[in-house]
C-alpha cells in the first residue's frame, strides 16, 4: 500500500508536476501583478491626500469633521499640500483673498443691465407695482430708486464658511436693509443732490455695523450708491434742476456785478483821494513857493517899483513871447486911425482821410 | 506563518474599518447632529467630531446645518397705527439650535421649520407693524426714526413664540429687506411729490431772483458809500491844504501890491502859454523899443 501509495505519490507529481507548475507560476505572477495593483492602489490612496490651494483661496482641512489646527493655523495658505484620504480628513477650499462683490436687489425698478445699457428700457407705467418695481420710500415720504454695490473682502474665512449657508445673501440682505433704513432718515433732495456723499457713507456705516452685529466676518472695502428720482416724476425733477441752474446763475451774475461795482467805486475813491492828496501837496507847494519868491523879490521891489515893474515885465513878455504860437505884430496906422482885422482861427487838427473809408 | 500574519493584519484591518462604519459617525464643523434609540432622541451632538453610537436599527443619526440660514417671508400687506398701508418683507437669519429638539418638532424638515417661521413671522409682523405709525418708519430726525426699534420688536416677538413652543430653532438676526406701498398709493404720491417740486421750482425762481437784487443793491449801496466816503475825505485834505496855505498868507499882507502886481504876472504867463496868438502893437512891451528907442538923452 505504501508502495503504492509511494507510487502514486511519485507518479502524481510527475503529472501534477506539470499543471501544478504552471498554476502556480500563473499565480505568482497574478500575485506580483495583484501586489503592484495593490501597491499602486495604496500610492493612489495616500496620493489622493496631495492638493493644491490656489493664490486666491485658503483650505481648511476637517478630520472626522473638526477642523485641524489651532487658531490661524487652520487656514493653509497658497501652496501644495496633504491630508488623510476621506472619510477620514475632508477639504474645503475657501475663495478668501479676492474682491467679493454683492448688489443690492431692492430700491430699483424693472430692468436689466443690458436694457440700461443700450437705454432701451421698458417705459415707466403710471404706478409703481411692489411687485416687479424696486423703490425706497425716504424721510419726506418721497419715492426714490436707490441702488448699491458692496466690495468687501473675508476677514474670518472660518466664520464666512462655517457659519453661514450663504453668507453672500446674508451681506446682500444686509445691504437691501441698509438702503432702506438709510433712506427713511434722508430727505430726497438730500439724497439726491445736498447730502449725496453723506448719504453713501451713512449706507456704509450701516452695512458696516450689521456686519458687524451679525459676525459675517468681512472687512467692507467699499459701497457705491446711485439714486434717481422716479422715472415717472424725471421731468418735473429736471425742472427744479433747471430753476436751481437759472438761480445760480442769477447769483452768479449778481456776484460779478457786485465785484464789477464795488471794484470800480474803490478805483474811484482811490483817485479821488490821490487827486485831492495832490491838490493839497501842490497847493501848499506852490504857495510855499510863491511866498518865497515874494520874500526874495520885495527887497529889490521896495528899491525902485518902477525899474523892478518893467524889468519882470519884458523878463515875462520874453518868455510869454517864446511860447506863443502865433505871433502877430500890428503896428499902429500912421494916421491914428482904428484898424479891422479878420482872423480865421482853426485850432482843430486835420483828420485823417484814409480812416473810416475802406 | 508569515503569510498567516498577513492576512490577519489585513482580516484585522478589514474588520476595523467595518466597525467602524458600523459604530462610528462625523459630525463636520457646520453640522449638528442628533442620535436616537429606536426613534427617540437621546443624544445632542453641537461640536463636530467623530461619535459613537450603536448600528441600525438601534441608534441613528440625524445630521443638520447648523450654519446660520436665510429667510424672507412673502411680501405681505400690513396697516399702520395711522392706517397706512405698507407692503414689508423682513428677512432673518437663523440656526438649528437644539437638534434634540428640532428633530421631533419638524421631523428633520427645514422647510417644514421655515413654514413655522414665516407664519410666527408674518404674525409678528402685523402686530407690530400696526402699533406703530408711519413717521416711525421713515423720518429724517433720529429721534423720531424707529426703524430699528421696530425690528427689534418684531424679533423679540418671533423668539418668545421660538422659545415658548421650543422648537431648536434660534432666531439670530432678523431686519427689513422692503418697505413698499401698494400700487395705487405710488400714483398718489408722485401726484404730491410733482406738487411739491413745483412748488420747489417757484420757490427757487423768487429766491434767484430776490436773492440777485440783495446782493445787487447792497452793491450799489456800497459803491456809493465808498465813493461819497473818498469825496468827503478829499474835502477834507484840500482843507488841510487850504489851512496849511493860510499860514503861509501873512508873507503877502508885507506888500500886498507886489503880491498883487505878482500874481498878475503868473496870470499873464499862465494865459499866454502854449497854443496862443498874440496880436500887438508897438505899444506892447518890449516892442515899445520900436517906439521909444532909449536915446542917451542929454537929460539924464
Amino acid at each position: 500500500m505504501s508502495h503504492d501509495h509511494e507510487h502514486h505519490d511519485h507518479d502524481a507529481p510527475e503529472t501534477q508536476d506539470a499543471g501544478s507548475q504552471a498554476l502556480a507560476e500563473a499565480l505568482r505572477s497574478s500575485f506580483a501583478i495583484v501586489k503592484i495593483v495593490m501597491a499602486l492602489m495604496v500610492l493612489a490612496f495616500f496620493g489622493s491626500g496631495f492638493f493644491t490651494v490656489g493664490p486666491q483661496e485658503k483650505a481648511v482641512i476637517l478630520r472626522f469633521g473638526k477642523p485641524v489646527g489651532e487658531g490661524d493655523k487652520i487656514l493653509l495658505n497658497a501652496g501644495l499640500h496633504w491630508s488623510l484620504p476621506y472619510p477620514i480628513d475632508e477639504v474645503v477650499k475657501i475663495p478668501i483673498t479676492e474682491q467679493q462683490i454683492v448688489s443690492s436687489t431692492i430700491g430699483w425698478y424693472l430692468t436689466t443691465p443690458e436694457a440700461e445699457l443700450s437705454g432701451e428700457e421698458m417705459p415707466a407705467g403710471p404706478t409703481l407695482n411692489p411687485a416687479i418695481d424696486g423703490y425706497v420710500l425716504t424721510a419726506d415720504r418721497n419715492i426714490l430708486h436707490a441702488r448699491a454695490t458692496l466690495r468687501y473682502h473675508i476677514d474670518d474665512p472660518m466664520r464666512y464658511v462655517f457659519g453661514f449657508t450663504n453668507a453672500q445673501m446674508t451681506v446682500q440682505n444686509a445691504l437691501n436693509n441698509a438702503l432702506l433704513y438709510t433712506a427713511a432718515s434722508f430727505n430726497v433732495d438730500d439724497i439726491l443732490l445736498n447730502r449725496v456723499d453723506e448719504f453713501r457713507e451713512a449706507v456704509q456705516l450701516r452695512v458696516t455695523d450689521l456686519a458687524e452685529q451679525q459676525q459675517l466676518g468681512i472687512v467692507i472695502e467699499q459701497c457705491d450708491v446711485e439714486s434717481r428720482p422716479p422715472r415717472q416724476l424725471q421731468s418735473v425733477f429736471d425742472q427744479v434742476t433747471d430753476a436751481r441752474v437759472n438761480r445760480d446763475k442769477a447769483l452768479i451774475g449778481a456776484h460779478s456785478y457786485e465785484n464789477q461795482i464795488t471794484n470800480s467805486a474803490g478805483a474811484q475813491a482811490v483817485s479821488i483821494i490821490n487827486r485831492a492828496e495832490a491838490d493839497r501837496t501842490n497847493y501848499v507847494a506852490s504857495i510855499t513857493a510863491e511866498a518865497k519868491r515874494f520874500t526874495d523879490l520885495l527887497p529889490g521891489y521896495e528899491t525902485n517899483r518902477n525899474l523892478f515893474a518893467q524889468m519882470t515885465l519884458v523878463q515875462t513878455m520874453g518868455q510869454v513871447l517864446t511860447n506863443v504860437q502865433d505871433k502877430i505884430y500890428l503896428p499902429q496906422r500912421a494916421d491914428g486911425q482904428p484898424r479891422e482885422l479878420r482872423l480865421m482861427l482853426n485850432r482843430e487838427p486835420p483828420q485823417p482821410k484814409n480812416a473810416a473809408s475802406p | 506563518m508569515k503569510q498567516n500574519l498577513l492576512t490577519i493584519v489585513i482580516g484585522a484591518v478589514l474588520v476595523i474599518i467595518f466597525a467602524l462604519l458600523l459604530f462610528v459617525f462625523q459630525v463636520r464643523q457646520s453640522e449638528i447632529a442628533v442620535v436616537t434609540t429606536f426613534g427617540k432622541p437621546v443624544q445632542n451632538i453641537t461640536e463636530p467630531g467623530a461619535y459613537f453610537k450603536w448600528p441600525w436599527p438601534i441608534q441613528n443619526v440625524y445630521k443638520f446645518d447648523k450654519r446660520i440660514q436665510n429667510f424672507e417671508d412673502k411680501f405681505s400687506q400690513t396697516l399702520t397705527a395711522d392706517n397706512n398701508n405698507l407692503i414689508v418683507t423682513i428677512f432673518t437669519g437663523w440656526e438649528i439650535s437644539d437638534a434634540k429638539e428640532f428633530y421631533p418638532k419638524f421631523l428633520g424638515s427645514v422647510p417644514a421649520a421655515q413654514r413655522a417661521l414665516e407664519s410666527m413671522m408674518r404674525n409678528a409682523k402685523n402686530a407690530v407693524i400696526a402699533s406703530h405709525n408711519l413717521s416711525d418708519f421713515v423720518n429724517s430726525d433720529p429721534q423720531q426714526l424707529k426703524f430699528d426699534a421696530i425690528e427689534g420688536e418684531i424679533k423679540a416677538e418671533v423668539q418668545a413664540e421660538l422659545s415658548t413652543n421650543n422648537y431648536g430653532i434660534q432666531l439670530d438676526f432678523l431686519a427689513f429687506k422692503k418697505i413698499e406701498l401698494p400700487e395705487s398709493v405710488s400714483a398718489t404720491v408722485f401726484s404730491r411729490m410733482t406738487a411739491e417740486r413745483q412748488q420747489i421750482i417757484s420757490s427757487l425762481q423768487f429766491a434767484g431772483d430776490a436773492e440777485s437784487n440783495n446782493i445787487a443793491s447792497a452793491a450799489d449801496r456800497l459803491a456809493a458809500g465808498v465813493v461819497n466816503n473818498a469825496l468827503a475825505d478829499a474835502t477834507r485834505i484840500r482843507g488841510e491844504g487850504e489851512a496849511a496855505a493860510a499860514q503861509v498868507l501873512p508873507v503877502f499882507q508885507q506888500n500886498p501890491e507886489l503880491a498883487n502886481y505878482l500874481l498878475r504876472i503868473d496870470a499873464l504867463k499862465q494865459s499866454l502859454n502854449q497854443r496862443s496868438t498874440l496880436i500887438f502893437d508897438e505899444r506892447t512891451p518890449p516892442f515899445d523899443l520900436f517906439q521909444n528907442l532909449p536915446k542917451n538923452s542929454p537929460t539924464n
